[in-house]
Order: C-alpha cells, then structure tokens, then sequence
C-alpha cells in the first residue's frame, strides 16, 4: 500500500511540475526549457533553509518560492527577449549553468553530494514521514496549485497569454505589455515549481544536483506534450500516464540500469510519437465557445460603446499626431526620408504609392514598431519618441496590419476583448485581489466588445473562431479590434485589399462614420475609387519620399504621378 | 608566456574539434533549418561504435573509424526520414522539430547506455608526444588539426565545385526558391543529414583516441556547434569554423582567470550572452 502511495506522491510533484510548465509551453507559447533548474532552486533553498537554518515550516516554502520568482524574473528579462529557436536553446543553456552553479557552489549545496536529512514535515509532533502521510501535504499543494494556475489561465490574463502566443506583434498592437507578460509568466511558472522542489526536498529527505538534469527538463515537456498544450487537465493526465509507465516496468525483469535507461527511451519515443501523430495532444486545447476563458453572460446587456468610437476633440477639426521630417535607414538602405505628415481629427488621410515606396515604414515609426533615424514624432504636441507599440495604443495610437495578424484560434468576440484598453483582469495581482472588480468589468467589457461586433455587423458570429470567418468578416474583425483600443488616432494598412464590390462597400461607410465620430484616420491603399472617395488628403510616396500631397482631385489630375503610378 | 602559448595551442586544437562539429551541424541547420538536437548523441553513438568495433571486435582502427561514419550517417538519415520528414509533411509549427529532436536526443543517448553499457570508454592508445620550444603536445592533437583542416578544404570543394554542393547552398539561400528551380530539397536534406552527422563521427572518433567516451558527451557536442554557428552566423559555415575557434580560444585562454571547474560553463555563458547581444552572429555581415 505504502508503494502506490509514494506512486501518488510523485504524480502530485510532476501534476504540479507539468501544470506549471503547460502555463509557460502551452498558454504562452514560450518554450523555455529550464523548468527543471526551478525545481531545483526549490528544493534546494529548502534543503539549505532547513538543515542549516533551521527554520520552520512555512518559511522554507515560501522562501523558496520567492527566490525561485525573484530569480526567474532577474534570468528573463534578458532571456525572453530572444524566441523561437534561441530562446530554447538559451533556456538549456541557462539551465546547464544553473546545475553548474549547484555543483561548483561546494560550501552551500553539498557539490555532488547533495544535501541530506532533510527534516519532514511536522504538524503538531505528527510526522509526514511516510508516503501515506505525506499525501496530506501533496494532495493539497497540487490542489492549489492547480487551482492558482486555472485562475490565472482562466481570466482576461489567461486571454491576454494566448492572444501574445497567437502573434506577438497583433498583442502589442492591441495595446498589451508582452513584456510585464513574459516576466510574469516566467515568474509563476517558477515560483510553481519551487512548490513542487520545496516538496521533493522534504520527501526524499535529500536533494542532489543528478535529479534536475536537462532529461527531467525534457521528461516534464513529455508530459506537458502527450497531454496538450494550453490544456491543464491534460497535464494531469499527461502527468499520471508518465509517472505510471515506469512503475509498470518494474514488473518486468530487468536490470536497474537498464530499466533506467528504458524510461528515458520511452518518454522520448512518446513525445515523438505525439509530436508526429497526435500534436495538440491527448486532451487538446478546446475551441470556439468552449474555450472562451470567461463568461460571457454579460454580453447580451446594453453597452455604450460609444465611448470608443469617438475622438476625444469634440465637433472640431483638431491636429493630433504630427511626423516630421521622419527618416528610416536599414545599413545602407533608406526606407523613409525626410517624410512630413499631420494627422488630424474628422480627417482621412491616405497614402498611396507602389509596393515598397516607405508607406507601412511610415506606420510602423508612426506607432512605434520601428524607432526613426531622423526626425520627431509628437502626439498632441508632445515628443512620443522612443515610446513602445503598446504604450502609444494606450495613448491613442493603434494600427492594423496588412496581413491581418488576427488571433486566429481565439474566438471572434476574443479577438476583440483583449483589445479593449484598461482592463483591471490584465494584470496578475489584481486577479487575486481585487476579483470582483475583475468580474464586474469582465462583465461590462463583454457587453462592450459585442457592441462593437454590432458596428461592423459581425454579433452573429461572435463565438465562431477566428479562423473559420471568411476574408471578408476576417477584415471587419480587424475593424473591431482596432476599434476595441479606443485610440483616437487609427491607422488601418491596406483594409480593404482584396474585397469585393459589396464588402467594399460595407467598410467605406463604417470609415466614414469613425471619422464623422472624430477619429484622425490614415489609410494605406491602393484602389484609387476609394481612396477618391475617402480620403480628405492623399501623400503620394514613392522610394521613400513623400512625392507630392493634396485631395484626391489634385493628385489624380497631375499626369506625371499618374504615369509613375501605374508604371 | 610559455603558459599562454600552451594554452593557445590548447585552444586551436580544441578550436578544430569544435569548429569540425559546427561544420557539421551548421550544415544541417542552415540548409534544412531543423535545429537537429539528436546531432549530439549521434556523435556519441559514433564513438561507442568506433570503441566496440577496435577494442570490442579487434579491427585496425582506420576501418573502425569507418564504421562509425557509415553507423552515424544512416542515423542522420534514419532521424531524417523517420522523424523531420513526417513533422515536415504535417507543416509542424517551425519549433516542433527542435522539439521532438530532444525527444529523439534523450532516446538515443539511452540506446547507446544499453547497447553498449554506460561506463566511460577509452582506446589504448597514446600518441607520440612532441615539444615546439616550451609547447607540448601530441600526435593526436595533430590529427584533430589535420582532419580539420581536410574536412574543411574537402567540404567547401564539395559545395562550390559539384552540382549537389551547389544545390545545397542554393537551399541554404532560400528553400522557396531552390525548389522552384527545380532542386529536390527531399534529396539534399537527406544528404546533409548524411554528411554533417558523417562529420560529426569523426570527431567522435578523434576524441575517443583522445580522451575516451561517455553517455553524456553528445550534450556538450551539440551545444559547442551550435555555439560554433551562432557566433559565426547563421548560413555561414567559415562563421562556424571562425565561431568554433573563438570559443575553444575564450574557453582556453580563460583558464587565466576563472578556475578549472567553471571551464566547462564559459561555453554556455558565452553562448547565452551571444544570443542576448548579437543573435546575428559576429560575422554575419560577411556571408560566406
């Protein structure tokens, strides 16, 4: 009996460990893999704490959660500045150097003989220092754990996480701060599984460099990987089926070693087998309205949306966003040059031009995606220079893209709620201190959000995904999310390519209607009917320089631009 | 001085064991794009079979070197075709093949554990040792140069002057456009995976003259050529060599100051203050 309880104690440390890790792999699609050097760090910081410290219980766990953070946060500063490949690779590479600092760091953590006599815990003089009691302290640490980690996923954070995992740059655009994202959810994946090292360190008695390697790292993943990705109850699952495997192959009679290394052999063959058969895995991530995150009985109330779609000036035409003389060099290659523009309230402005004549350069200095070489940008009348996409959104600066860059796997009225600006739920303590007003505004900001589909006439659709609207509601969702961010200033890069004539000409007017409303609108495009019946101001760009500026009138009757147009 | 110099020429022979490793893995990694993790215990792989066939079985050691070549390259194919192949005809996201490499990676290390046995192997044999002036070293060193040196000269012959070189670097360019022209990409992926994990096993095998074998090696293998290719750049196999001696030469000279059992770290530090400040490579601005 004592063995399937120590079967279930493992199952509670790695359900913690692979619950954790999910948050980082799964939700916010960062892969870095030093989840075992975490584990590390917790059980260590306990094994020091207690046996030459002598603290008592709680301290040892909570300060190793609170180093564990403090030091995840300190690695992933630099660390998540790089993604894809590197960041794994950089992740390994992190924590190889962690172990070695464990090894090489003698006169603290017992080098390579670890750390031992470990004291359990001790409630009232009763000892969890069998498998069988010690469940009574690892069954509820999984269980808030678990807990912890599903508030967090489950919540406008949680939404916020995929919307960056989904596409980094649409996130920033949208007006989150991806950095105050990844460093918080490095923290708390971290700190998580110093709960489950604190844990094994107290169970084992001993903590020793040789149970942290890279393969736990990687035997953590496989768990992660065969249950799915961006599904929690998976991790248990994935978790359970892992911790199982190897207690079955006991049974057969095998050397120790061997049945060691057959293990190993397994999990690698498992995730490999998933990766190329079954890659969202065995419990995969939920769609369309089963996985929106948040209740959404809020939506069918009245909402004001108004609020959002009206620029800040009133009835007047007001100057808001002004570029001058802007300048773009890439090594030797001038993007922009010398390029004036003022933006203005009531006004469209369009920029036309052959493909690579400066335009979405123009934008992307314009909103803070690129830093100019030369020149100033002021928003209403003060210097924004050097200020990054999501501050400026919150400004009242936001833009689309020209290849849409939607949240693809979230659902339509998602797409637009992560949008919204000022959301409480966006930030991680206010999740678990202030719920209520988390709720309240949850609640608020779904009737909102399904406001602004009404706008653009896409409420029918709202829990459909992203992914299954054809490439005419995909362009109006882009409308809305824009719209959601509440900027004055709105930059729309080429909205309305590739439609057809009744598309067409459902977007002119809501164009029309965001200006009458007071917007300070700016559009890259390249039919000219539109831009003729549009746009208040056309700049004319090409290789990089504004060519000539005036009404759409001006601009079509100089035959030169004509000829260089359509050259 | 008479230190320095040693340790300087420490660091070019261990500067041609790395830069042969980046050479083969920068390969791999720039004409297929798939971070090819499995590289490293597919080296391991080579020097255990190098080990069983001269020790075990008694072959001269020239042949059993070969062996190891032809065991490592059917393993770089075998991981092509029975792993990257079906992730690529799935259109896996671009990370999953770097995933299911370590999946791949874990697996073949502890094949070599059973199939061989776990314990650190060495060949008996030792080189002629010879002095220049206050530097020692031996005739192994020597070879590790020379097989360097001819790997190198060998290889880049191969990509400028034969039509599958050629295809190879026009892929390394851009794989859109080698497949329009008409190149099979199937083919010259199989055949870098051939080549660069051959590569790899010489290595192996001068290491297991040199120092013997261990389950483990593969890990630091594959972590010095990826280090070798990200401080030379990305697509450039001369960044990788000049990558490869770099970091034999920071990891050599920095015996100076930092003491011995930090040696190993330096080549994970170096690598992760690389990819925070020029994940572009020292070199990449002149490409090949």
């Amino acid at each position: 009996m004592e063995y399937l309880y120590h079967v279930a104690v493992l199952f509670c440390l790695y359900a913690i460990l692979a619950t954790s890790f999910n948050l980082l792999v799964g939700f916010a699609g960062l892969f870095a893999l030093s989840h075992a050097a975490f584990y590390a760090i917790g059980a260590y910081a306990t094994a020091i704490m207690t046996t030459s410290l002598g603290m008592p219980f709680p301290v040892p766990m909570i300060a190793s959660i609170a180093f564990a953070a403090l030091l995840s946060g300190i690695i992933a500063l630099p660390a998540l500045r790089v993604s894809g490949h590197y960041l794994v690779i950089v992740s390994l590479a992190l924590q190889v150097i962690v172990l070695q600092v464990i090894v090489n760091w003698k006169s603290l953590t017992g080098g390579t003989d670890g750390i031992s006599g470990v004291p359990s815990f001790e409630i009232f003089d009763f000892a969890l220092n069998t498998p069988g009691k010690f469940l009574l302290a690892a069954v509820p640490a999984l269980i808030l754990c678990y807990l912890f980690s599903s508030r967090l996923i489950r919540s406008p954070f949680g939404r916020a996480l995929r919307a960056m995992r989904e596409n980094e740059s649409a996130a920033q655009a949208v007006g989150l701060n991806i950095l105050y994202m990844k460093v918080s959810i490095f923290a708390l994946s971290a700190a998580l599984a110093a709960v489950a090292g604190s844990l094994f360190a107290r169970y084992f008695s001993y903590v020793g460099a040789d149970s942290f390697s890279i393969d736990e790292t990687i035997y953590i993943l496989a768990m992660v990987i065969l249950g799915g990705t961006g599904n929690l109850r998976g991790s248990l699952l994935g978790a359970a089926i892992l911790v199982a495997i190897p207690e079955l192959l006991k049974f057969l009679p095998l050397p120790v070693d061997i049945a060691d290394k057959m293990r190993l052999i397994i999990y690698g063959s498992v995730m490999m087998l998933v990766l190329v058969f079954r890659p969202q895995g065995l419990v995969p991530e939920p769609k369309g309205k089963r996985a929106m995150l948040v209740d959404t009985e809020g939506e069918d109330r009245k909402a004001d949306a108004g609020w959002l779609l009206e620029g800040a000036h009133g009835d007047q035409v007001a100057t808001v966003m002004d570029g001058l003389n802007l300048g773009k060099r890439f090594g030797g290659v001038v993007a922009v040059r010398d390029f004036t523009i003022h933006l203005k309230t009531h006004r469209i402005t369009g920029l036309i031009g052959p493909n690579g004549a400066g335009k979405t350069t123009a934008f992307n200095l314009l909103t803070g995606f690129l830093r100019p070489t030369d020149g100033r940008i002021e928003l209403r009348g003060e210097d924004i220079a050097g200020k990054k996409p999501h501050e400026l959104v919150s400004a009242g600066v936001a833009r689309s893209f020209q290849d849409l860059r939607l949240f693809t796997n979230m659902t339509v009225i998602e797409n637009v709620l992560v949008a919204l600006p000022n959301q409480a739920g966006h930030r991680v303590s206010s999740l678990f201190f202030k719920p209520m007003h988390v709720a309240r505004q949850e609640n608020q900001n779904a009737a909102v959000a399904m406001a602004i589909l009404r706008f653009v006439e896409l409420d029918g659709k709202a829990h459909e995904t992203a992914s299954e609207l054809s490439y005419a509601e995909e362009k109006l969702l882009v409308i809305a999310r824009l719209l959601a961010t509440g900027a004055e200033v709105l930059l729309f890069d080429e909205p309305m390519s590739g439609l057809d004539q009744t598309t067409l000409a459902e977007i002119l007017p809501i164009l029309k209607r965001l200006a009458d409303h007071g917007k300070a609108i700016c559009i890259i495009e390249h039919n000219l009917d539109v831009i003729n019946d549009l746009c208040d101001e056309v700049f004319f760009l090409d290789e990089g320089r504004a060519m000539a500026v005036g009404t759409p009138e001006q601009l079509m009757s100089d035959p030169e631009l004509t000829e260089r147009y359509f050259k | 001085m008479d230190l320095f110099l040693q340790l300087l020429v420490n660091g070019l022979v261990n500067g041609s064991h790395y830069a042969l490793l980046g050479l083969g893995f920068g390969l791999i990694f720039s004409t297929t794009r798939i971070v090819h993790f499995a590289y490293g215990p597919i080296y391991t792989f080579a020097a255990y079979t190098v080990w069983q066939l001269a020790a075990g079985s008694g072959l001269p050691l020239w042949l059993a070197v070969c062996g190891g070549i032809l065991v490592a390259a059917g393993l770089g194919a075998a991981s092509y075709f029975a792993l990257y192949r079906q992730l690529e005809r799935n259109n896996a996201p671009p990370l999953i093949p770097l995933i299911a490499s370590l999946g791949l990676t874990i697996v073949l290390e502890n094949l070599v554990g059973v199939l061989f046995g776990s314990g650190v192997r060495t060949l008996d044999i030792s080189g002629s040792v010879h002095f220049l002036g206050p530097v020692f070293f031996t005739s192994i060193h020597i070879w590790q140069v020379a097989s360097f040196v001819v790997i190198a000269l060998a290889l880049g012959f191969f990509l400028r002057q034969t039509r599958y070189g050629r295809a190879i670097l026009a892929m390394t360019d851009d794989p859109e456009m080698a497949r329009v022209i008409g190149i099979n990409t199937r083919r010259v992926s199989y055949l870098v995976f051939v080549i660069g994990s051959a590569i790899s096993a010489v290595a192996a095998a001068l290491i297991l003259v040199k120092d013997g074998a261990g389950t483990h090696m593969g890990f630091h293998a594959v972590f010095m050529g990826f280090v070798a290719v990200i401080v030379g750049g990305v697509g450039s196999l001369r960044g990788a060599v000049a990558g490869g001696f770099l970091v034999a030469l920071v990891e050599s000279l920095g015996l100076f100051a930092i003491p011995t059992d930090w040696q190993a770290s330096i080549s994970f530090v170096v690598l992760f203050l690389m990819i925070m400040l020029r994940p572009e490579g020292l070199f990449s601005m002149a490409r090949r």
